[in-house]
């Protein structure tokens, strides 16, 4: 944790923005041969900082067990961490810093607004600027430095629609979604495939986010009697309309992507949320060995489950693509350049990670990763099928 | 579609319930303290989470939660008037000072509650399912009656306080013309405190019923106000029950606007009304014939005199 602290946060609030500016400038140019340097432009304050801290404590601790292992050929690496506040116009300021004061040939970002907004600055800069969560199906039109390591949300809702049409039999489908960015897209996505597949979307119906009642809607979807009914909503707003179909006797099979994946839903839906089927990016505990140990980490040493667990996951195998790409240029002895390490990550194309599995990299800057269905039974998730 | 319609009817009306509370905990403090409370939605942050930490940080029983979530939320209230309005009031402070203190207040309660409860949504209770029964071919759960209930029976209670306890009397005497008030012996600032207790106690009750139904985050409660503030300029401003009745039409209509436009707009539908009734109702909306009247009654009382 030390690094990342003293660089990226203590100093900013400790001595002020000009300081550190002023430090950070003179580190990595003393520290340029003993060290790795990789960036991280995260949300470590603002509304977003529970997950965001969370996820650089993930990629520093990665950074730790790479250099407690050797690091590469005997070099540390060094994760140097600026603030994004999960906001675009911070994000750029904070990418500039990592871009042009660090120097940093490679920084790892997420959130959706925030990499559609420093791709400009990752173009010019000519710095790899690697999309870790950010799900949009954007990410993989932002320009030559701009590439993904998360799969974009087209790859788990086309698995999941692939599996109702195919291996579920279902041919009469509706669609709910939130009318935010990430509903629309999901929402297109499950429609288009299914529809594709031969199947029938007989609703495809949008919800305002601050909706509490979904009678109405509800209503057109059960009068369609639709065989299957795929939500592509929030957290907070999937239990609510669950809770209201089940009330409404409308008790076909339901469906949702990563935002449905959380236990609390079970808990706040009881028996009503049985059957449920959700994606899930990244391997859980059965899927993956080490994940266990790492749960173990956060409890022992944070007494608790990480906020945002898959993300975690892939914030943690970050440092561990960074090393490969550092290990090839050091085989291939090309210096440590941005336009060097986007070579060699679409190059090196495919990556073994402890915490995420295996990444395939795709020439059109999205990445193949398996998808992991996930059902509830008997009150839990459990693992129903993993589509590759 | 008859079903349809009157299903779409009744659950419209149990889900209008937290809305005609938190429209009657708004209109209130503008009837009395003729202040546009935005600080409600700290209140109601400061609610929901007492409630919430009651339940399920220290397993306590839900209604004991709710009795104490009144509490904290009164107090807060209470301390609004105390250490907020009344130096204001004391300074001359402008309406505008007004206006960006209780925002001010808002903002920061929910940003003290982020940091301490985090982002994710969370609801009172881990279930938000409640037992439904088929009544004339209508689903009806028993949110739906709690929620009527509760609601009916609050309305009723602080009519009757206004209409017969001197505390009430006093509030719409002040309400009427404070100055005036205070010279026949009436406290302004006591009335001031009842009014922000009374808020107090609708805020956090709407805040119970709306969180054992739906997910709560931080800022949910600033969003729950556009719909009091709406409904209280509908009402008309100095209209409590009025005011309670435009929330309940505001919540059909936005039920009922599903049918005829997709659901993703019914948010524009909320703005739509305030636009319209800022423009052509400042004073709010009221019905022809009940004008009417009012304006005989004077007429009649000079006769007589």
């Amino acid at each position: 944790m030390g690094t990342f602290i003293s660089r990226g946060v203590r100093r900013r609030t400790v001595l002020g923005s000009a300081i550190a500016s002023a430090f950070a400038g003179s580190m990595p140019a003393m520290a340029q041969g003993d060290t790795l340097p990789l960036g991280l432009a995260m949300p470590m304050t603002g509304s977003q900082a529970l997950f965001g801290t969370d996820q650089v404590r993930a990629a520093q601790w990665a950074a730790d067990d790479i250099n407690k292992d050797g690091g590469v050929n005997g070099k540390k690496m060094d994760l140097i961490v600026q603030d994004t506040q999960a906001n675009p116009q911070v994000g750029i300021n904070a990418f500039n810093h990592l871009a042009e004061i660090n120097k940093v040939p490679v920084i790892g970002t997420a959130w959706s607004s925030v990499v559609q907004a420093i791709a400009p600055v990752a173009d010019r800069t000519k710095t790899l600027a690697l999309s870790i969560g950010a799900s949009s199906t954007k990410v993989a039109h932002l320009g030559d430095y701009v590439y993904t390591t998360y799969p974009l949300a087209n790859v788990d809702v086309t698995a999941l629609a692939n599996y109702v049409y195919n291996t579920m039999h279902k041919r009469i489908g509706a669609v709910l979604y939130i009318n935010n960015e990430s509903g629309l897209e999901g929402g297109v996505v499950f429609r288009d495939v299914f529809t594709k597949l031969g199947g029938k979307i007989v609703a495809y119906e949008a919800y305002d986010s601050n909706a509490t009642d979904f009678t109405g809607m509800l209503l057109k979807v059960r009068a369609a009697s639709p065989e299957v009914v795929h939500i592509q909503g929030l957290t907070a707003d999937i239990p609510q309309v669950m809770a209201q179909m089940r009330q409404l006797g409308m008790n076909m099979q339901v469906t949702s992507y990563s935002a449905g994946y959380n236990p609390r839903l079970v808990q706040q839906l009881g028996a009503a949320a049985e059957g449920f089927i959700v994606t899930s990016l990244a391997p859980g505990e059965k899927d993956n060995p080490n994940l266990g140990a790492y749960l173990e980490r956060w409890q022992k040493v944070m007494g608790r489950k990480p906020n945002g667990l898959p993300y975690t996951q892939y914030l943690y195998d970050y440092p561990y693509i960074v090393k490969s790409i550092y290990a090839w240029l050091e085989q291939h002895k090309l210096p440590a350049t941005g336009e060097n390490f986007r070579k060699g990550y679409v190059e090196i194309r495919e990556f073994d990670l402890p915490l995420t599995g295996k990444l395939i990299v795709s020439p059109d800057h999205t990445v193949l990763k398996p998808v992991y269905l996930m059902v509830v039974r008997q009150g839990a998730f459990v693992p129903l099928a993993t589509v590759s | 579609m008859l079903l349809v319609l009157e299903q779409i009817l009744w659950t419209g009306f149990a889900n209008a319930t937290f809305y005609v509370l938190f429209t009657i905990a708004f209109a209130i403090i503008l009837k009395v303290v003729r202040l546009w409370n935005f600080a409600q939605a700290g209140m109601m942050g400061i609610a929901f989470y007492t409630m919430y930490a009651m339940v399920n940080l220290l397993n306590w029983p839900g209604w004991l939660a709710l009795v104490l979530g009144m509490t904290a939320t009164v107090g807060a209230g209470l301390l609004i008037e105390l250490y907020g309005l009344r130096p204001l009031r004391r300074r001359h402070s402008s309406s505008l000072m007004f206006f960006i203190y209780t925002l001010i207040f808002s903002e920061l309660i929910s940003y003290v509650l982020m940091l301490l409860f985090g982002t994710e949504p969370v609801t009172l209770f881990p279930s938000i399912l409640s037992p439904v029964r088929i009544i004339g071919g209508i689903a009806v759960s028993d949110w739906d009656l709690t929620a009527v209930s509760a609601t009916a029976v609050s309305l009723l209670v602080l009519w009757l306080f206004l209409r017969f306890h001197r505390d009430g009397q006093f509030l719409l005497a002040v309400s009427d013309n404070g100055e005036l008030a205070e010279l026949y012996g009436i406290s302004a600032q006591r009335a001031y405190l009842v009014a922000m207790a009374i808020a107090g106690v609708f805020a956090c009750e709407g805040m119970y019923l709306f969180g054992t139904r739906a997910g709560v985050l931080p800022t949910t409660a600033n969003d729950l106000m556009l719909f009091a503030v709406i409904g209280t300029l509908l009402g008309g401003m100095g209209r409590l029950f009025a005011a309670a009745a435009a929330a309940v039409v505001l919540a059909l209509v936005q039920s009922y606007s599903v049918l005829v436009i997709a659901s993703k707009w019914q948010s524009l539908v909320l703005y739509t009304f305030l636009f319209i009734v800022i423009v052509l109702f400042p004073r709010g909306f009221r019905l022809p014939s009940l004008q009417r009247r009012r304006v005989v009654q004077p007429a009649v009382t000079e006769a007589k005199a």
